[in-house]
């Protein structure tokens, strides 16, 4: 069964926590939301761990080493949205070994400095307004993308570093150029096939 | 005396009768004027510049409109909280408190300014919370 399947139920109240500690019994389900909401903490925290226990430190505190957009010119540690991306890459890659696993997530944004972050559906860019004009919510939609349907997830990406900020305004390629701290700069979307 | 909305106690009524985080919702009725002109332009400082993170829990960033997230601040020497707003300031867990907000162009005193209106906000909550 697919993993979607299993977890797609408006109806449905099994929580993660319940999740830790109980098999799953035939017909149990967990909903969409829980599930979009639960991988997006994941990279969330894990991302923020990154950037306070790696980069913050090493690169703030301790002045050891650099981050930089070209990290192996500059034999440097990778950007947090970087190292974000590169996690998404690997998921997918990994996932495609993965049958009963189904879903994607990205790193988008209406102002991207590459064009290849740019939301492509109306679901993406609707959510990736919605979350840049309504600070503190997330966007949730239903999406059909060649005939399959998804539930499509969009949360902000806010800039929270001085470093970020400046580096998205000064960047050759910034559609954009006056960001400050606390904007939102773009949004993480996670898409998860559902009714299969 | 201190002012604020006349929606407000409604809104407050459903902060503390919920578990759900304030970061969560839309925080603008929740960051209330005071009288005192010295607050008013501290409030007009924090909507620019700290509001952004300060309001929505941004990168754990205390939310003054959160108990839990100002009782052990407010007691601090004030002095401290000025030091840590103005040269910026890494908390135990590496969170990050950038110099300024992120705002160069402030001034030593726009930012104390800022950082009052932020602990009065707190106090406000606190002090509500516990009456």
């Amino acid at each position: 069964m697919k993993l979607s399947k299993l977890i797609y139920s408006a109806g449905a109240v099994l929580t993660f926590s319940t999740l830790s500690t109980t098999v799953l019994a035939a017909g149990d389900t967990v909903p969409v939301k829980a599930m979009a909401d639960a991988l997006h903490l994941v990279m969330d925290s894990d991302r923020s761990v990154y950037t306070r226990k790696i980069v913050n430190r090493l690169v703030k505190k301790e002045k050891v080493i650099k981050a930089s957009e070209h990290f192996e010119d500059d034999k440097a540690l990778v950007l947090p949205a970087q190292m974000f991306r590169f996690g998404a890459e690997l998921v997918q890659k990994r996932a495609k070994k993965l049958p009963d696993v189904n879903f994607t997530y990205s790193l988008q944004s209406l102002w991207p400095i590459n064009k290849q972050n740019a939301p492509k559906t109306k679901a993406e860019k609707e959510g990736l307004k919605f979350v840049a004009d309504n600070k503190g919510q997330n966007y949730y939609t239903e999406e059909t993308l060649g005939g399959q349907k998804y539930f499509t997830a969009v949360y902000a990406d806010t800039g929270v570093a001085p470093v970020c900020v400046s580096c998205h305004n000064k960047h050759k390629d910034t559609p954009k150029d006056d960001f400050k701290i606390g904007d939102v700069m773009g949004g993480v979307v996670i898409r998860i096939p559902v009714g299969m | 005396m201190k002012r604020f909305h006349l929606s407000f106690a409604l809104q407050l009524v459903l902060l503390f009768s919920c578990n759900a985080s304030i970061a969560n919702a839309n925080p603008d009725a929740l960051i209330i004027e005071f009288d005192s002109k010295k607050l008013q332009a501290g409030r007009s400082i924090w909507i620019d510049n700290c509001k952004g993170c300060h309001a929505y829990g941004t990168a754990d960033a205390p939310v003054p409109m959160n108990i839990d997230d100002w009782k052990t601040r407010v007691i601090k020497n004030k002095s401290v909280l000025y030091e840590h707003a103005i040269n910026g300031f890494f908390g135990p867990d590496d969170t990050m408190m950038p110099e300024r907000g992120g705002n160069p162009d402030l001034s030593d005193n726009q930012v104390k300014l800022a950082v009052d209106y932020m602990l009065e906000l707190a106090n406000f909550y606190i002090h509500k919370s516990t009456n």
